[in-house]
């Protein structure tokens, strides 16, 4: 329940590459076949362990569609990591990705640390990207890049908890101001808040079966 | 803007020099300074006065000053003294209040404000600019900033909300005020976000994204929680703003484990003996009410089941379900917060099986202890406690046995002969006790509280008829069933007889075992037939919801009768309905509740809605019941009636008659024909009718908006009705203009006219002239063609001549040498034909 980090992510990228999928399957472990277009933001959350320390994962997934870009532009400054997502099999979705990292380095902090991430990779035969192009430019642009499917949920884990790492790795490194929330970055609260004294011993008989709540 | 001006301008015309400088007079003077004067302390002067004149002559200012008040923002944005001026002004000339100092000029409500408004927000980025002053720290600065931005909210909610939506850190900005350390500014952004975030989720997003439970939660603690004063409440408004309907928020709200910090707001401090009631202060009570729709909020049985169930969790683990049962055992709390609380209780609890039986651990302090569940029972089935608490409680009860079997079986459990007397008061005996009152209100409570017993629970169902209820002595035992049917039978109040049909209705839903019981009982059919043939087309509501349920209760003993009850078999029971009641008149009447508004309105929300005693006739699940099975129950009733008819009477028509039906048959094809192209006549007209109503909208929104745009006219002509000749003279000349204009308008139109004509003719001209030419052209080639071919024919002729001639050279060549003579040949000839060539060349 208690946390020693809260990380806030973003995910961004055109619409209908499957950035609520990939939501999705990381914190429900589902896969949602029909296009259930996002209208503005939808928040998702996960807790993950890395090093031995519990992280907490706030994810708001964004609308990719374009109605909705001044909206989600909110949410860039006080964002720790953004997945980038595009979609290997529409090439426009690559063709894009220019204009989002603009978009994402004008009104985000620059330390935020951005994975760029090929998804439908179950969709092989379809493919309009070749592996090779999402890692160039990853390379050129100085981002983690990863391909995933939300179908098959092949590395879908790993495309969040690589992101975590990384942004923990800046922290240990000193890079980001951690006591700044607009960094996207919370440390846990030492004692839990939600354990007052007086109420231990009345509600007893509830028992905190934690694993429910948070 | 500037048309705005110069229409006033016309209006009131310039003053008569001599009579006393007027208000906008002086006005004008003073915008002039604002406007031109390069001495900053000049234009702060100008400043000060325009806002102290801003209050009593506001169109004025507005209408003249906007422009030089706007520049002023941009120009002088470093002085920190005259933006707060202008921004002052600015904020009294929007102000969405009437000032009394205006009120005889322009009446108790006008809309100048919002006239204002628009005209301010219609510049963009205007409120972009208000924005960036909320980042200066200077008071004056950053409180009339805010303070604008209120009233430009107060007056166009929705345009402001999609502007600080798209200007980049809008919220942001605005969240970072509820952490200035100067109250009143905290405080009016706290109101004005409550403001902002009202219906419009994507702010609400953002404002929760910008960390605001972590900061409202701070300024609750800073303010003393639950005991504290209006700020309390406000961030508490300000959180229900965030979480009502928001799934999205919700998910935040419970990821984020704020969940667990309201619970140290629930726990009230331990009561003192002397004054119990000192601790409900007014602010407080109001503060609870707003924590507990907070809480509300998270677990409405309308959101998403899977968030609700995981608050629902949440909620349990970290004691706030404790501390609101508390609140429900504790002494003195007023009974609306006690209201609201059960409720809250009643959504925490709902279909949640571990909660649900926390609550059924919950012991009230009293002697001896009983069960909270019996304590709120209790308040049920009590005449004197306040008609909302009692809602309630049977909403708190409902939830408890919403999905509870254990519960259910529980309950029913109680009223079974248990072999030794049950030593304390039992809920069933409770609801036993109310179902047989003389009071109707408790009557219904309990037989609706008792029919959540049975739901979805066919082995309850066969558990309570065997439950006997002791009556006179000497007599003999009678089941729960048969004293339900005969309290029908009585002339008890509509309310009583609602209830327990709605019990009876759930009872023999799905068990046929309870529909032969009911159809064994004396008469029990004979009453539902009597009351549905007797009374038709009644216009009461109640009556009309009677005849629907009894219909429905009969339809049930037709649909889930085993054929056991040899006088009421399912095809008896049809032909009766056929030959008594009607089969049509039975369709009406089963389907006569869903055409009652309180039906649909029931059907939406699980908590009993009703706001007096009497309004409260139906039940949540008991509209469900109805709306999942009136249609397969209507079919089986006509298909049992329509075998029926199938095995007698057509087969044994004559020809005649069935010729007679075949016509009949006929006419009603021809009929339904007809009936559906009138459907479809229906639907254009229906979709044109839409479509006019659409546009008388949007006209009235036109005139609407000209009849505001007039008010501000018209106010600042009032104003000036003393100089009324000054008007007409301008009007006079007002109207020769336009006489001229007309002139030069019909002049225009002429000359327009008439360039049309010469164009027109021109072009037939060129028409004409290339059509000309092209004939000309045509016959010259073909002139000249057959002249070509002439002189073709004549190089033929020439040519034939010369190749005659050629011959002829020849023979004669031949001939001469034949003769002896030397002749020169072709080759030497050429020779010299070249050598000519240079000469002629030179
Ligand atoms: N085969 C396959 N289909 C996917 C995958 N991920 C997403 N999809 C499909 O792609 C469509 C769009 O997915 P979403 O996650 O709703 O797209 P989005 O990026 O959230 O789109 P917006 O909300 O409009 O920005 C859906 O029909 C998904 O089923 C994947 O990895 N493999
Ligand atoms: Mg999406």
């Amino acid at each position: 329940m208690s946390y020693a980090y809260l990380f806030k992510y973003i995910i961004i990228g055109d619409t209908g590459v499957g950035k609520s999928c990939l939501l999705l399957q990381f914190t429900d472990k589902r896969f949602q076949p029909v296009h259930d277009l996002t209208i503005g933001v939808e928040f998702g959350a996960r807790m993950i362990t890395i090093d031995g320390k519990q992280i907490k994962l706030q994810i708001w997934d964004t609308a990719g569609q374009e109605a909705f870009r001044s909206i989600t532009r909110s949410y860039y400054r006080g964002a720790a990591g953004a997945l980038l997502v595009y979609d290997i099999t529409r090439r426009e979705t690559f063709n894009h990705l220019t204009t989002w990292l603009e978009d994402a380095r004008q009104h985000s902090n620059s330390n935020m640390v951005i994975m760029l991430i090929g998804n439908k990779s179950d969709l092989d035969s379809r493919r309009e990207v070749r592996r090779e192009e999402g890692e160039a430019f990853a390379r050129e642009h100085g981002l983690v890049f990863m391909e995933t499917s939300a179908k098959t949920a092949a590395n879908v884990e790993e495309a969040f908890i690589n992101t975590a790492k990384e942004i923990y790795e800046k922290i240990q490194e000193g890079v980001f101001d951690i006591n700044n929330e607009a960094n996207g970055i919370k440390i846990g609260p030492q004692h839990s808040p939600t354990s007052p004294g007086g109420l231990a011993g009345n509600g007893g008989q509830g028992g905190a079966q934690g694993g429910g709540c948070c | 803007m500037e048309y705005f001006k110069s229409s006033l301008k016309s209006v009131l015309g310039a003053p008569p020099p001599e009579s006393q400088p007027s208000g906008a007079d002086t006005v004008e003077r003073l915008v002039d300074r604002l406007q031109s004067s390069s001495l900053l302390d000049d234009r702060r002067d100008a400043c000060r006065a325009l806002k102290a004149l801003s209050r009593t002559y506001r169109v004025e200012v507005g209408a003249q000053g906007m422009d030089a008040l706007r520049q002023v923002l941009e120009m002088d944005r470093t002085d920190c003294e005259i933006i707060g001026l202008a921004l002052d002004t600015l904020c009294n000339i929007t102000n969405p209040e009437t000032f009394d100092e205006e009120v005889n000029k322009h009446g108790l409500k006008n809309k100048i404000g919002e006239q204002f408004t628009e005209i301010f927000i219609k510049q963009l980025d205007s409120v972009g600019q208000i924005l960036a002053f909320l980042e200066e720290f200077d008071f004056r600065v950053r409180w009339s900033a805010l303070k604008l931005l209120t009233h430009l909210l107060a007056n166009r909610p929705r345009d402001i909300q999609e502007i600080i939506l798209v200007s980049p850190m809008g919220v942001s900005k605005l969240m970072d005020l509820l952490s200035d350390s100067r109250e009143v500014i905290r405080n009016d952004a706290l109101l004005l976000l409550i403001q902002l975030t009202k219906g419009n989720a994507n702010i609400q997003k953002i404002v929760a994204f910008e960390n605001a439970f972590d900061r409202i939660f701070e300024v609750i603690r800073q303010e003393g929680g639950a005991e504290g004063g209006i700020v309390v409440e406000d961030c508490l408004l300000l959180m229900l703003n965030l979480l009502r309907g928001n799934a999205s928020n919700q998910n935040f709200f419970k990821e984020g484990s704020f969940i667990q910090r309201l619970t140290p707001m629930f726990q009230l401090p331990p009561e003192t003996d002397d004054s119990p009631l000192s601790g409900w202060s007014p602010q407080k009570v109001s503060n609870v009410h707003c924590m507990v729709k907070v809480i509300r909020a998270l677990v409405a049985p309308s959101g998403p089941a899977q968030a609700t169930a995981a608050c629902q969790r949440a909620m349990r683990a970290c004691g706030l379900l404790q501390a609101l049962c508390d609140i429900l055992m504790a002494s003195g709390v007023p009974a609306d917060v006690l209201t609201e609380t059960i409720s809250a209780v009643a959504e925490v609890i709902r279909g949640n099986a571990s909660n649900q039986e926390f609550l059924a651990g919950v012991m009230a302090p009293s002697t001896p202890p009983r069960p909270a569940i019996v304590v709120l029972l209790m308040s049920m089935v009590n005449e004197k406690q306040p008609f909302l608490l009692r809602c309630s409680v049977l909403y708190c009860f409902q939830c408890f046995l919403y999905k509870n079997e254990l519960g259910q079986s529980q309950l029913v459990q109680t009223l079974l002969p248990q072999g030794n007397e049950a030593p304390s008061l039992t809920t069933g005996q409770l609801l036993c006790g109310g179902l047989f009152s003389s009071d109707s209100l408790s009557n219904w409570f309990s037989a609706v509280a008792l029919s959540y017993a049975l739901i979805d629970n066919v082995t309850q169902k066969e558990q309570l008829l065997r439950v006997l209820l002791a009556t006179n002595i000497g007599k003999p035992p009678v089941t729960l069933m048969q004293q339900c049917v005969m309290l029908l039978q009585q002339g008890n109040k509509t309310q009583c007889k609602l209830g327990l049909l709605i019990l009876l209705c759930r009872w023999t839903a799905q068990c046929p075992t309870a529909v032969k019981a009911f159809l064994g009982i004396d008469s029990s059919v004979a009453y539902l037939t009597a009351l549905l043939s007797s009374q038709e087309n009644n216009d009461d509501l109640q009556e009309t919801l009677l005849q629907s349920m009894c219909a429905l209760l009969i339809g049930l003993c037709v649909y889930f009768n085993d054929d056991t009850v040899p006088n009421y078999t399912k095809e008896k029971l049809c032909h009766l309905i056929e030959n008594r009641i009607g089969l049509e008149r039975f369709q009406d009447a089963i389907g006569g509740i869903t055409r009652h508004e309180v039906y649909s309105r029931t059907l939406k929300h699980p908590q009993p809605s009703a706001k007096n005693p009497a309004d409260l006739l139906l039940d949540h699940e008991f509209c469900r019941l109805l709306k999942n099975l009136e249609g397969i129950i209507v079919k089986s009733v006509l298909d049992g009636s329509s075998s029926h008819r199938n095995n007698d009477p057509i087969s044994t028509l004559t020809p005649s008659e069935s010729a007679l039906v075949a016509q009949y048959k006929e006419l009603i094809r021809e009929q339904d024909v007809q009936i559906q192209s009138l459907n479809q006549v229906n639907v254009t007209l229906s979709k044109e009718k839409c479509d006019l109503e659409a546009q008388i909208h949007e006209l009235q929104a036109t005139v609407n908006h000209l009849k505001d745009q007039n008010l501000v006219l018209r106010a600042a002509q009032t104003n000036f009705s003393d100089e009324k000749q000054m008007m007409s003279t301008e009007n006079h000349i007002d109207t020769t203009v336009r006489e001229d204009l007309d002139k030069y308008k019909v002049i225009v139109k002429d000359l327009q006219q008439r360039l049309d004509d010469s164009i027109m003719k021109l072009k037939e001209y060129e028409h004409e002239r290339s059509n000309q030419s092209k004939s000309m052209l045509e016959s010259a080639l073909k002139e000249k063609m057959d002249e070509l071919e002439k002189l073709q024919k004549d190089q033929e002729d020439l040519l034939e001549l010369l190749t005659d001639q050629e011959s002829k050279i020849v023979s004669y060549k031949q001939k001469l040498i034949a003769l002896g003579e030397k002749v020169e040949s072709d080759e030497s000839s050429g020779e010299l034909d070249t050598d000519d060539q240079p000469e002629s060349s030179n």
